[in-house]
């Protein structure tokens, strides 16, 4: 089975096509998913802006995370079903579309990105928690993740602008 | 009994009986909206920028009400949290504004002549009255929000509807597309 025939079958599942053809779920699962990313990119945001230095200095490393990323994955988590449910309903299209495969790579660079951060540069954080500079590393995370999800929402905008129709 | 389907359609059916067909055909031929409209990556770009202002107001939003619903932020006072993020709203929020505008400009007949487009600037009016009252009652009590706990139910309901009125507008947002024009 090649991956053609796979994105086609998505389609026609019963999934994919109640999503396609359903007057409101396209737009309400949509809805959704800016919601979702709002709140992912928003709250990603504060602790970027802090890790550059920017915001929060007067908040600790580790309470501006504590504050945040439990939000940030449970956004992330609701993205990622409503973005898989507005996936099926036109799947070849999407998976064929170089902005969607742009924006895919991006999600996965910013999740490397905020990987590397926690793997190596957060095992110091207890040096530079608080009143002191956060190290070169952690701000190029920041920088960078930043970076990353700017160009997210913006990918994912310009996949509206260039889809194919469903066939 | 009508649908909201046919209430739109009603609303729609109104809106080209008034003025804003005139002037959105003038909008759309002045040099500005001329420039956006022949650009491709114009709307999209002003798009992004709105949705990244989106992401800033309502994460401020989110960090302040999920601190008065107490679900998250206790490592900063009320009054930290306040100073650290209500700026980042109102900022947000005249970010917005402008491209707002910008997106009226490129594309008026899709915004002015769309129901779901003035349902959703009512709501934005709604949310800014009610965020600008709600703000008040949390400035008299963030100093003392730690030490005291009266009143706190009526906060929270009031950081919950703040949170919610958001979610609307936003839901009204992706809605302009899919108005009946």
């Amino acid at each position: 089975m090649n991956l053609e025939a796979f994105w086609h079958a998505l389609e026609a599942s019963p999934l994919g096509t109640f999503v396609a053809e359903s007057a409101w779920a396209f737009p309400t699962i949509e809805s959704a998913h800016v919601i979702a990313i709002v709140t992912v990119v928003g709250s990603i945001a504060v602790m970027d802006l802090r890790l550059l230095g920017l915001a929060s200095r007067d908040w600790a490393v580790t309470a501006m995370s504590r504050d945040t990323l439990r939000w940030t994955w449970g956004a992330f988590a609701v993205a990622v079903l409503t973005g898989g449910l507005l996936f099926v309903s036109n799947a070849s299209g999407y998976a064929g579309n170089p902005w969607f495969q742009r924006k895919m790579v991006l999600v996965f660079l910013a999740g490397l990105n905020m990987a590397v951060f926690h793997l190596f540069t957060w095992r110091s954080v207890a040096d530079w928690d608080s009143n002191r500079p956060v190290p070169t590393a952690g701000k190029i995370a920041g920088g960078l993740s930043l970076l990353f999800w700017v160009l997210v929402v913006f990918s994912g905008r310009a996949v509206g602008f260039t889809l194919d129709a469903p066939v | 009994m009508p649908s909201f389907g046919d209430l739109l359609y009603a609303l729609t059916e109104w809106l080209r009986t008034t003025p804003l067909v005139e002037l959105s055909l003038w909008i759309s031929n002045q040099p500005l909206s001329l420039m956006i409209q022949n650009h491709f990556w114009v709307i999209p770009t002003i798009q992004t920028t709105h949705i990244l202002a989106i992401a800033a107001a309502f994460g401020s939003v989110l960090m302040i009400n999920l601190r008065i619903l107490g679900l998250t932020g206790g490592s900063g006072t009320m009054t930290q949290t306040v100073a650290r993020f209500v700026p980042w709203v109102w900022w947000a929020l005249l970010t917005l504004v402008v491209t707002g505008i910008f997106m009226i400009v490129g594309e008026p007949v899709r915004e002015l002549i769309n129901p779901v487009f003035w349902i959703k600037m009512v709501l934005v009016v709604v949310t800014i009255l009610v965020s600008i009252w709600f703000q008040a009652r949390v400035r008299r009590k963030m100093a003392d929000w730690e030490t005291k706990r009266d009143g706190r139910i009526a906060m929270r309901a009031g950081a919950a509807a703040i949170i919610l009125l958001w979610c609307t507008v936003m839901v009204a947002g992706r809605w302009i597309a899919y108005a009946p024009v």
